[in-house]
């Protein structure tokens, strides 16, 4: 057995070595033909090579004089214009374009929808000059001269999230009865700003919706100061702590629907910077307006609106007094307005030439409680007083900076309609810019005898001017 | 029956639409030039208002209320862009009430998409005027720059109605290859003025000066929406007797008295020039404004 294996390698090892030296007598002609073989493929490839590189430059050419043109011609590659060549350069370019918009739009940083808020701050001084001090005026500010820092006002807005902005007004200003300054949080509220069916709702304290002026702040009043109707009916500026919810009516007329609730409106409330103030339910205000638009000519615009308001249970905002004693003692408070403004808007030259006609009639139908041991004056009512007050003004620019115009103002007391106070204030207007601007104003005020007081003159110089971010929106048009 | 039919004519009634309306992309364009380039790409697939009439300023037009239901029904808002808009369009969208065409969303097509603004203000202090911060936004007097607010549109017309895309592209190829032909024979015209010098009320006409080779020499306002003191014009005839400028052009919506007063002092001729189709009689599509502008100033430059 060993043998026969020992015979078998032998052979193979033999066998081996025979087949080897004939494979070392063959070696030079096969590698001369394999070398051939070699140089004849390397031939093909730098052939093949040679031809892809000429397509590939003749394509880079053609892509190169494209782009030049274009270049030339000032016009991004069109998103759809078909690939010169199966290159990457379209890709390239406009990856770099991209990156290139990507620099820009991070440069539009203004916007409210950036994390930063809009900031913005406007002061605001009067100074005047008065023929009579307030025991004869019934005013909050002394005869003779006088010069105060009316409202010194910080605003800030944001978007709050994808669904709703935001915004603050904090407010600083003299306290026109004592002179101390005061500090308070005019309005502190969130817009929904896509909620469906065309509703907007507000909540938090902002300035609701009644009439036309009521909710514009003191600075950006066409005039010096806020007529007496809104100052006595509403108790200045329409500032509520509520909710209220806005409807553009889907039709091809502008109309606008709101309706509101709030824990107080104006100034109906003895501490009105107290945010915790507490009022119960039924002393709620409810308010509503209606206000629609017409095209009367291409630059002749009428805007009109009905407003109410009711509390049925309101706080006392202040009767006479009489005797030491409050006399009456507001139990409802029911008010209903009436405004339109005509506007004369040229398309053409609108920033140098315009007139507007502004209305706002209001009728206060409130109820009180009269206080029997109080010695209350003849006043011809057993507790519920009708009274009406209106202002019409008219202002006409006639250039980028000047403008001019006429208040007319007369309101009966909300508690005594035979208490009557007329003014009549001609005005003028010059805006250095758009962020800084005075104004000059007379008002001769006329008071029927009933309340004790006196006519009077007063002369007003206002300036106002604003820095940073400031606008109030849609409202402020 | 009729109580179905008066619902329905009741519910369109609501809706404020029309059925023929219905299948059309309502799109609102601020200015009558995107109104124009929108309907040029958009066809009869599109039913596009625009807010301005052409005569207004392009920062000024009145913000009226009966354009607010206009933009709470469109599906698309089309602006220039820029902040061009700033005095009128973000409160009239927050009037509007429609999300769909609020910034950032895709209904919102800013045409200024892929262009490279200039005279971007290093700061935007209000000390140097009514700044754009993000540069000037006059681009659209530029009709090469216009052709990228044609694809803007296109692109957007789009992604809102893909299944007229074929007919978006081949209008949008079209119309481009229509303003290419003009842009060339507008070149040709002024060709021959090149290094011209001029100035104007407002700063609208810097994309316009380098696209055909003039000189924008400087502005009659002080500052961006800042009247001229009596220095500023002293200065500005001054200078331009100096420097030999022989063009002053008045955008309509501005007063003529100090154009002219500019214009005969320092020698110059003076131009009444629209800076959007509609802003003089017989520039109603973007082509006739821009032949109405090339034409006025080579007219001018030639006497």
């Amino acid at each position: 057995m060993k043998l026969k294996h020992l015979l078998g390698v032998s052979s193979a090892l033999c066998l081996g070595a025979a087949v080897a030296q004939a494979q070392e007598t063959n070696k030079p002609a096969d590698f001369d033909q394999r070398l051939q073989q070699m140089q004849k493929m390397f031939e093909q490839r730098e052939q093949a090579l040679e031809a892809r590189f000429a397509e590939k430059i003749a394509a880079q050419e053609a892509e190169i004089d494209a782009l030049k043109k274009q270049v030339a011609g000032g016009v991004n590659p069109l998103p759809t214009a078909p690939a010169a060549a199966p290159d990457q350069t379209p890709g390239l370019i406009k990856e770099l374009s991209d990156k290139v918009d990507n620099v820009v739009e991070a440069q539009k940083k203004s916007l409210p929808s950036e994390f930063n808020p809009a900031i913005g701050f406007v002061g605001e001084t009067v100074a005047s000059y008065r023929s009579k001090g307030n025991d004869a005026t019934g005013s909050d500010r002394p005869g003779g001269f006088d010069v105060w820092a009316r409202s010194l006002e910080l605003n800030a807005s944001a978007s709050v999230d994808p669904f709703a902005k935001g915004w603050v007004v904090a407010n600083a200003s003299a306290d026109a009865a004592t002179g101390e300054s005061t500090f308070g949080i005019e309005e502190a509220a969130l817009q929904t700003t896509s909620l469906p069916g065309s509703l907007t709702l507000t909540a938090g304290r902002f300035f609701g919706e009644f009439g036309r002026l009521g909710y514009i702040h003191d600075h950006e009043l066409p005039f010096v100061n806020r007529p007496q109707v809104l100052a006595q009916y509403i108790g200045g500026e329409s500032r509520s702590d509520g909710a209220q919810i806005n409807w553009l009516v889907p039709a091809d007329q502008y109309i606008s629907l709101t309706a509101g609730v709030g824990d107080s409106f104006g100034g109906d409330r003895p501490n009105p910077d107290n945010p915790g103030y507490y009022r119960p339910i039924g002393g709620l205000n409810y308010w509503g307006r209606a206000s629609t638009y017409f095209n009367l000519t291409d630059n002749w615009q009428l805007e009109a609106g009905v407003s109410g308001l009711w509390n049925p249970k309101t706080e006392d905002r202040g009767g006479l007094i009489t005797n030491g004693l409050s006399g009456f003692t507001e139990k409802e408070r029911r008010l209903a307005g009436l405004d339109w403004k005509v506007s004369y808007v040229p398309l053409r030259d609108n920033q140098f030439n315009s007139f507007t006609w502004g209305t706002e009639i209001l009728f206060s139908d409130s109820r009180y409680f009269i206080n029997p041991e109080a010695d209350i004056p003849a006043i011809g009512h057993n507790g519920t007083v009708g009274s009406l007050g209106l202002y019409s003004y008219a202002s006409y620019k006639w250039s980028r900076q000047w403008s001019a115009g006429f208040l007319f103002d007369c309101v009966q007391s909300a508690q005594n309609h035979d208490d009557e106070t007329f003014a009549y204030s001609p005005f003028v207007t010059y805006a250095l810019s758009h962020w800084n601007q005075l104004r000059l104003q007379y008002t001769h005020t006329d008071r029927r005898a009933v309340s004790g007081l006196k006519p009077d003159d007063a002369i007003y110089l206002q300036w106002a001017w604003i820095i940073g971010a400031h606008s109030h929106g849609w409202t402020q048009r | 029956m009729k109580g179905k039919l008066f619902l329905v004519l009741l519910a369109a009634a609501w809706l404020g639409t029309t059925p023929g309306n219905a299948a059309k992309v309502r799109v609102v364009a601020t200015l009558t030039d995107l109104a124009d380039l929108t309907r040029n790409v958009g066809g009869e697939f599109v039913e596009v208002r625009s807010l301005a009439t052409g005569i207004e300023d392009t920062h000024g037009v009145p913000m009226k209320p009966s354009f607010v239901p206009l933009l709470n029904r469109a599906d698309l808002i089309v602006l220039v862009g820029f902040d061009c808009e700033h005095a009128f369009l973000p409160a009239l969208l927050e009037a509007s009430k429609n999300p769909r065409i609020l910034v950032g969303q895709p209904g919102y097509v800013d045409c200024s998409k892929g262009i490279a603004p200039v005279d971007v203000p290093k700061s935007t202090d209000h000390s140097e005027g009514d700044v754009h911060p993000y540069g000037n936004p006059h681009y659209l007097l530029d009709p090469v720059l216009a052709k990228t607010a044609v694809q803007n549109i296109c692109a957007a017309l789009v992604a809102i109605a893909p299944e007229h895309a074929a007919d978006f592209t081949k209008n949008r190829d079209a119309y481009l290859a229509k303003l290419d032909a003009k842009i060339a024979g507008w070149q040709a015209e002024l060709a021959p003025f090149k290094g011209t010098k001029f100035v104007s009320y407002h700063e609208h006409w810097p994309y316009f000066a380098a696209r055909f080779g003039l000189v924008y020499y400087g502005t009659i306002e002080l500052k961006p929406g800042v009247d001229p003191t009596p220095r500023h014009i002293e200065h500005l005839i001054a200078s331009m007797k100096a420097d030999h400028v022989p063009l002053v052009v008045r955008e309509p919506q501005f007063p003529e008295k100090v154009p002219a007063l500019i214009a005969r002092d320092a020698g110059a001729k003076l131009v009444k020039l629209p800076i959007m189709p509609g802003g003089v009689p017989n520039t109603e599509t973007y082509v006739a404004e821009l032949d109405y502008i090339v034409h006025t100033i080579a007219d001018a430059l030639r006497q």
